[in-house]
């Protein structure tokens, strides 16, 4: 029988083995690091300090002392820290001591997910009865019974919840939590680093009306936020939350030995520079660890990746450790399924995850030795996090992250010391969208009347509050604006999605039990829910039998084939007002409004293995429209000499690589801006290329695009100038265009696009 | 752009309530004289000031000989007097009360369901007084005169029970809420004792009507017509109109609509009581079963045994019903006998949940309390071939399912079998 394999041996197969030696194009190690320890505070209450003895805390590591004294002194503060540095202590060790001081005294926990606050539940509970003190907490959120609601409001010292909840749930019913918002002393936000982007801003809008109901009720409590290490958590903690802020970054956790490994998948194909696909590499490596019973876990993007992975291991390992024995763990799931998976992974009856960035949050889900990428997840800082699930507590860990044919990948792979030496990125939040802001002015106009010349944040109201008047939402009466409205504004917004219907998954295989799979954002069920699409759910197949659009319904059934389906999305983009434009003799840089019209029109069947396309069909779903705000460069000049179709065909390409880069400099995850070009814009009638918010209102992305244009086409046309390809590649400018030419009119392109930029930065 | 402009070309991403178009005016800033106060007078409304602001009040007297449906308002007394003087304990038992003390309790909101901006526009409420029945609504007259209207309404109210219909989940949360809002302007309210009656229709009349609004009972139980009325759904359309045009019309419609809502819960008070009290000459078979069987979930025993075994005699269905739920008492009481009989009589009934309960209860009763594992292995055997030979499958869970019953029945024939041989070799135990 063959012997299990330790870590360390995998570790020297990987160096010395052929089959993989040679894709590893960088090897970092990372050192080990010792504690940095100071004594427990002189005043601690003694019965905390006997509950944290027995548990084997004597001493705090340096950040947790110094986020403990600021908070005492009544600051609020941002503490950075990597995974698994005892963060939580940061803010239980003042929540704890201040509550047994003050038995009246109230804190309130936000988390991004439930899993997470369930996981918070336990570990304040072990505190608490470790210590023997009369402190409740609990958590509140969508699974809480009804018949301890009121419990939880009454009584609750710590209550534990997530932004959805208190958006819909809590702050709507204030009259309900009298004693929590008189009482308020703390508001704790963990993972700050997450509330980016559209999330972040509808959350900061959150935190704006609970400040308000905070004020009315006479508290002011402390904000104390924790998070994962970006390049601005003091600018972000204090745009979420309009305080004023201190920064905790001295960390004296300890870490173990990490190997971090770049692998980059063999060339298949060399004239075309295609790579073995990512997918089949992990589906490789993962499998020798799984097989040696090395606990592992593997990211994947998208939904259909993770499904995919998963199938594929499944199979792999399913007669040495059965099938269950890895799972796939990915928003769209419902609780109970998620739970399980925690527990498995907990107990050591999982060996492997796949997963989506769901579990690139804090669940604790204990040591895993190994953790592998398929692809670059988008930012460093997504990374950083995600290998921080290898080897939580100490002991040597090993991180491989594997490229695909991506030029965002590629650009990453090819170039390690952005990745290692950079700063992690910027997180943008951007509260004052007007989409976004005036949702929420609805909903605090619903929890209490408007009053003049008071302020949202740092927002004037009076136009807006005007706006909602005419539109019959409001009403004033002298100078108060009252809600005058049937409805309940907040059930009519959602926190996580653009568009604000989800739709429902129905698994309709078992005719007498007919249920609900999981549910999809509207957006991403055009491509991924249309009729005969494949959905993949826990590596279950299932096509669409009909996508009730209407009623956002997906109907499914249970099948099994040898493909996955892939659909393509077509984009119109139309110029509707420009705010900002900086014309110069060769071209013109834009910034304003606009309208993006998206529809769904084919898709393709790819067969498993092979991916190779082997059949399509059209997709009948309505045109979306959205109206947000872009930037564009147009040039003055339409490049005659290159012909018509040419310049298409170079646009195209030069628009895909734009595309993978653009997302770096902003600092966005890609889905959220997007990049076309166009031969003849509408508005213009010139050569154009766009980049635009995918979020009604725009998140302030673009605008940043439009302010650092030149630096995104000089960093493209570096990326395209490298990669090995003759006339273009999936790594540079995309395989949609076909031309031998292509490549050279992307960069001929770019050139004409970057002169005009030159000049205009030296007027 | 203009952020007016923006939000305009914005407008399909927000989601604004469908409310149509209509030209803007600002509302009149707000003096101390009162829109259309003539019109207002001669309805009984009349204006309560308080500081710089104002609520409405209507007030109306009704001679107790007012008819409403079937009852009229001096019944409400009769249903008082027979609480105080029969000795039935209930939770709507007004025992201890005087008819003055009840008042009859009901809101118009500007919204469904509860959240800190629905506002409740209309608070109106009735009680006997003397030789009349007073009816009072208060009023909001635009949004933020919550002090007076609340201030008005808890200078009135002292009285010790609330009677709603389902007040206890709806409407006095939401005053609880409204409330607190103005909190520190007026007086606190009051604890009250509160009888929620859309429980007791729930109970009474479940088994013929499908929904249980109260427009439905009063329609199908009560004898109450309602001509031209408005309907409850129109009320926030209604109240946000009045707020711009002032014009009291459809707001009397209103008024109107939430004082028959009122006064209809007394009728129905009086009706529950003479059903509770079984002197409704006019009660059904069906709605006595179900009076019996309340009082048997109450734990009134001697109470339920009186209405339930008026029943049994019968040949219908309420009197397996009544027999069934009977027996079930008896069993509680650990009257093995009795609890035998009823569940024999119920073994014949056309029910087959019934059925099967009952088979399986006499199985019990068979083989732990008479000991008689031959009669406990036959009810067995047939509760079994109920559930094989159903036609339409039952909804089954715990000892019913068929995998219980079989291990019931395994443990039967070993019992059975055992008693067999030492019957065999000691003939003298057996019976």
């Amino acid at each position: 029988m063959k012997v299990k394999k330790s870590l360390q041996e995998i570790l020297t197969d990987l160096k010395i083995n052929d089959e993989f030696k040679e894709n590893i194009v960088t090897w970092q190690t990372i050192a080990e690091k010792p504690a940095q320890t100071v004594p427990l505070p002189e005043v601690l209450h003694p019965l905390l300090r006997k509950s944290f003895n027995s548990k084997g805390i004597e001493q705090l590591y340096t950040h947790q002392k110094s986020a403990y004294e600021k908070v005492m002194e009544g600051k609020s503060i941002v503490a950075v820290t990597p995974t698994a540095s005892g963060k939580t202590l940061c803010y239980n060790l003042p929540v704890l001591q201040t509550i047994l001081s003050n038995p009246s005294a109230r804190a309130l926990y936000m988390f991004p997910t439930k899993a997470l606050a369930q996981d918070q539940k336990s570990e304040m509970n072990e505190i608490i009865q470790a210590a023997g003190v009369d402190i409740n907490s609990y958590t509140y959120d969508g699974d809480t019974p009804a018949n301890i609601r009121q419990r939880v409001r009454q009584a609750g010292h710590v209550v534990i919840t997530n932004p959805d909840m208190l958006h819909s749930a809590i702050l709507p019913h204030h009259t309900k939590w009298v004693s929590l918002f008189e009482n308020l002393k703390f508001v704790v936000i963990d993972e700050l680093h997450t509330y980016r982007g559209v999330f972040g801003s509808h959350v900061a809008n959150v935190i704006r009306r609970l400040k308000r109901i905070c004020r009315y009720y006479g508290s002011n409590p402390v904000f104390i936020c924790t998070s994962a290490t970006i390049a601005n958590p003091l600018e972000l903690a204090q745009s979420l939350t309009e305080e004023k802020m201190y920064l905790i970054d001295n960390n004296g956790a300890p870490s173990g030995t990490k190997h971090f490994l770049f692998y980059n998948p063999p060339i298949v194909n060399k004239p075309l520079n295609i790579r073995r696909s990512a997918t089949l590499e992990v589906r490789k490596i993962a499998g020798e660890l799984l097989k040696n019973k090395i606990q592992t876990i593997i990211f994947a993007r998208s939904r259909v990746r993770v499904e995919i992975i998963l199938t594929y291991l499944q199979e792999l390992v399913k007669n040495q450790l059965g099938a269950k024995s890895i799972m796939g763990y990915r928003g769209g799931y419902l609780p109970t399924e998620r739970r399980k998976i925690e527990k498995g992974l907990r107990s050591g009856d999982i060996y492997g995850v796949v997963s989506t960035n769901a579990l690139e949050l804090g669940v604790d889900i204990g040591q895993l030795q190994v953790c592998i990428m398929t692809g670059y997840p988008g930012t460093i800082s997504s990374a950083w996090q995600q290998a921080g699930r290898a080897g939580r507590r100490h002991g040597e860990a090993l991180v491989i992250m594997v490229a695909s044919s991506s030029p965002l990948d590629q650009y990453i792979i090819q170039n390690p010391g952005y990745f290692f030496n950079k700063s992690p990125e910027t997180a943008r939040i951007n509260p004052d969208n007007l989409i976004i802001l005036i949702d929420h002015m609805k909903c605090a106009a619903y929890e209490l009347p408007f009053k003049a010349n008071e302020k949202f944040g740092n927002v004037d109201t009076e136009e807006l509050l005007e706006y909602l008047t005419e539109e019959r939402v409001l009403y004033r009466n002298g100078d108060k604006w009252y809600w005058m409205n049937d409805s309940f504004p907040a059930h009519n917004i959602s926190l996580r999605s653009a568009s604000q219907e989800n739709v429902i998954i129905v698994d309709q295989t078992d005719v007498a039990n007919v249920r609900v799979i999981g549910e999809m954002d509207r957006f991403s069920a055009m491509t991924l829910l249309h009729d005969e699409a494949i959905y993949l759910h826990q590596g279950t197949q299932f096509q669409v039998e009909k996508l009730d659009w209407d009623e956002k319904k997906a109907f499914v059934r249970e099948v099994k084939v040898d493909y996955f389906t892939d659909a393509n999305l077509a984009v119109q983009l139309k110029v509707l007002e420009v705010d900002r434009l900086q014309a110069v003799e060769e071209a013109e840089i834009g910034f304003g409004d606009v309208s993006v019209r998206a529809m769904a029109t084919i898709f393709k069947k790819i067969k498993f293995e092979t991916h190779e396309n082997i059949g399509s069909g059209p997709i009948h779903l309505p045109e979306e429209e959205l109206h947000t705000n872009a930037a564009w460069i147009s040039l003055n000049q339409p490049l005659a000499e290159m012909g018509h179709e040419r310049l298409e065909q170079g646009l195209v390409g030069t628009a895909h690589a734009l595309n993978h880069i653009a997302p770096l400099f902003v600092m966005a995850d890609p889905q959220d801006i997007h990049v076309i070009p166009q031969v003849k814009a509408d508005h213009n009638e010139k050569p154009t290329i766009f980049f635009y918010d995918r979020y009604p209102g725009g998140i302030g992305l673009s605008e940043k695009i439009y302010s650092g244009m030149s630096e995104v086409f000089a960093e493209t046309e570096k990326m395209i100038q490298r990669c090995q390809c003759v006339s273009g590649c999936p790594s540079c400018i995309g395989t949609e265009t076909v031309s031998e030419t292509a490549k050279k009119d992307a960069l001929k392109i770019i050139q004409s696009f970057r002169q005009p930029y030159h000049l205009s930065k030296e007027v | 752009m203009s952020l007016k402009n923006k939000l305009n070309r914005l407008k399909p991403h927000l989601s604004i309530g469908g409310q149509p178009e209509k030209a803007h005016h600002l509302p009149a800033p707000v003096k101390i004289d009162i829109p259309f106060r003539e019109r207002w007078e001669q309805e009984n409304v009349s204006p309560y000031f308080m500081d710089a602001d104002y609520c409405l009040v209507r007030e109306v007297k009704f001679p107790l000989s007012q008819q409403h449906g079937h009852y009229c308002f001096r019944d409400f007394l009769t249903a008082v007097d027979l609480w105080n003087n029969e000795p039935i304990n209930h939770p709507l038992s007004a025992k201890g009360h005087q008819a003055g003390e009840l008042f009859f309790f009901d809101t118009e909101t500007t919204g469904l369901g509860g959240g800190v901006g629905n506002t409740i526009f209309l608070l109106g409420y009735a009680s006997i007084s003397g030789d009349n029945l007073i009816l009072r609504q208060h009023i909001l007259p635009h949004p933020g005169a919550e002090v007076p209207l609340y201030q008005s309404f808890l200078e009135k109210v002292n009285y010790k029970t609330l009677v709603t219909y389902n007040g206890k989940s709806f409407d006095w949360p939401q005053v609880k809420t409204r409330h607190t809002l103005v909190r520190e302007h007026v007086p606190k309210l009051p604890a009250f004792g509160h009888f929620d009656l859309f429980h007791a229709a729930k109970r009474l009349w479940k088994h013929k009507l499908d929904r249980l609004k109260l427009a439905v009972v009063e329609k199908e139980v009560l004898g109450v017509e309602r001509i031209d009325d408005l309907p409850g759904f129109l009320a926030p359309m209604i109240y946000f109109d009045f707020i711009e045009s002032k014009q009291p019309d459809g707001m009397l419609g209103m008024i109107k609509h939430n004082e028959i809502d009122i006064l209809s819960l007394i009728t129905l008070y009086t009706h529950l009581t003479f059903q509770l009290c079984g002197i409704d000459a006019l009660q059904t078979r069906a709605e006595s079963y179900e009076v019996g069987r309340w009082f048997a979930s109450l734990g009134e025993k001697s109470e339920a045994e009186k209405v339930l075994s008026k029943l049994t005699t019968g040949s219908d269905f309420t009197s397996y019903q009544a027999m069934f739920t009977l027996a079930f008492q008896y069993k509680k009481e650990k009257d093995w006998v009795m609890a035998q009989k009823l569940f024999l009589g119920v073994v014949d009934s056309e029910d087959e949940r019934m059925m099967l309960e009952s088979c399986l209860e006499l199985a019990k009763i068979h083989e732990h309390r008479l000991i008689d594992y031959q009669l406990a292995l036959n009810y067995c055997q047939k509760a079994v071939l109920l559930i094989t030979q159903t036609k339409k499958p039952l909804k089954l869970s715990g000892q019913m399912t068929l995998e219980q019953l079989q291990i019931r029945l395994k443990r039967l024939e070993r019992k059975y079998g055992k008693l067999l041989k030492k019957v065999h070799i000691s003939p003298k135990v057996a019976k």
